[in-house]
């Protein structure tokens, strides 16, 4: 019983928050909500017997994806940028093609994906389990994706940093 | 025990707002915030299925797709970072020729 109360109460977070990131015009508040969000799901996560990837939901999106966008936010002082609207016709269909696409999805997940019973005994999946997994069956896609992320690494740093040409272009500006 | 097809549900939901969002707003970070929250709805279905089959495939999944997850928001925040600094402003409108 008390899971239900739990599920049903995070799952309203989850909700309320995500549509407060999308609707709200200041993205600061939308970063921190989106944070609110991601917490609520790390809640699914431990109803789902997943603690290990919801500690790691935590760690990672609210610490260090979240921080990298509020960092982003606050080094362009986006939140005194105004934002205009989109165009009456673009948030008409926006909307009702994607309230359409909702109602069609838990129409079908409702209809053809119901799943009464779960197999007995507890799901294991603590680190253990997990790690073992990673480095017997999965270990080549995940070098590959130690690979990835180095790349991302040096993508970041070469887009994000001023070239040559610029930072010449602001010296000159500096000095003259 | 919480049946699967709620989550599938909440997941169906937190998706079809992340498309709203995407669909509806110029703000290029709040675009990418939206993108964010479809990723994590889709992780939720990887994780329900995970359990209702008794599968740790689900799980690595998620993994892969959280670090993916940070390699994309590194990439598309250093993009929108070098935007700002050619047109100052994020606003994707904006950003309509491939080379400026």
């Amino acid at each position: 019983m008390i899971e239900f109360v739990i599920f049903f109460f995070f799952a309203a977070v989850a909700v309320i928050f995500a549509l407060v990131v999308i609707l709200h015009r200041n993205p600061v508040v939308g970063a921190l909500s989106l944070v609110a969000s991601l917490f609520a799901l790390a809640v699914m996560y431990v109803l789902l017997d997943a603690p290990f990837l919801a500690a790691l939901q935590v760690i990672v999106y609210a610490g260090a994806i979240m921080v990298l966008f509020l960092f982003v936010i606050m080094l362009l002082n986006l939140s005194h940028m105004h934002e205009e609207p989109t165009r009456p016709i673009q948030q008409f269909l926006g909307f009702t093609s994607t309230a359409g696409f909702a109602i069609a999805l838990v129409y079908y997940l409702s209809k053809y994906a119901v799943f009464k019973i779960l197999p007995p005994g507890r799901f294991m999946s603590d680190a253990k389990f997990i790690g073992a997994s990673l480095f017997e069956s999965y270990i080549f896609p995940f070098e590959m994706v130690s690979i990835l992320l180095l790349a991302a690494i040096v993508g970041a740093l070469l887009l994000s940093g001023r070239s040559a040409a610029q930072r010449a272009k602001l010296g000159v500006e500096a000095n003259s | 025990v919480i049946p699967t097809h709620w989550f599938l549900i909440l997941s169906g939901i937190l998706f079809s707002i992340g498309v709203c969002g995407v669909l509806t707003r110029k703000n290029g970070i709040t675009i990418f915030m939206s993108i964010e929250l479809m990723v994590n709805a889709v992780n939720l279905t990887f994780l329900a299925y995970a359990r209702q089959f008794h599968q740790l495939h689900g799980l690595i999944f998620v993994f892969f797709v959280m670090a993916i997850a940070a390699a994309e928001a590194a990439v598309g925040l250093a993009i929108f970072l070098s935007l700002y600094h050619h047109r100052h402003t994020i606003d994707v409108d904006e950003a309509n020729l491939m080379h400026w």
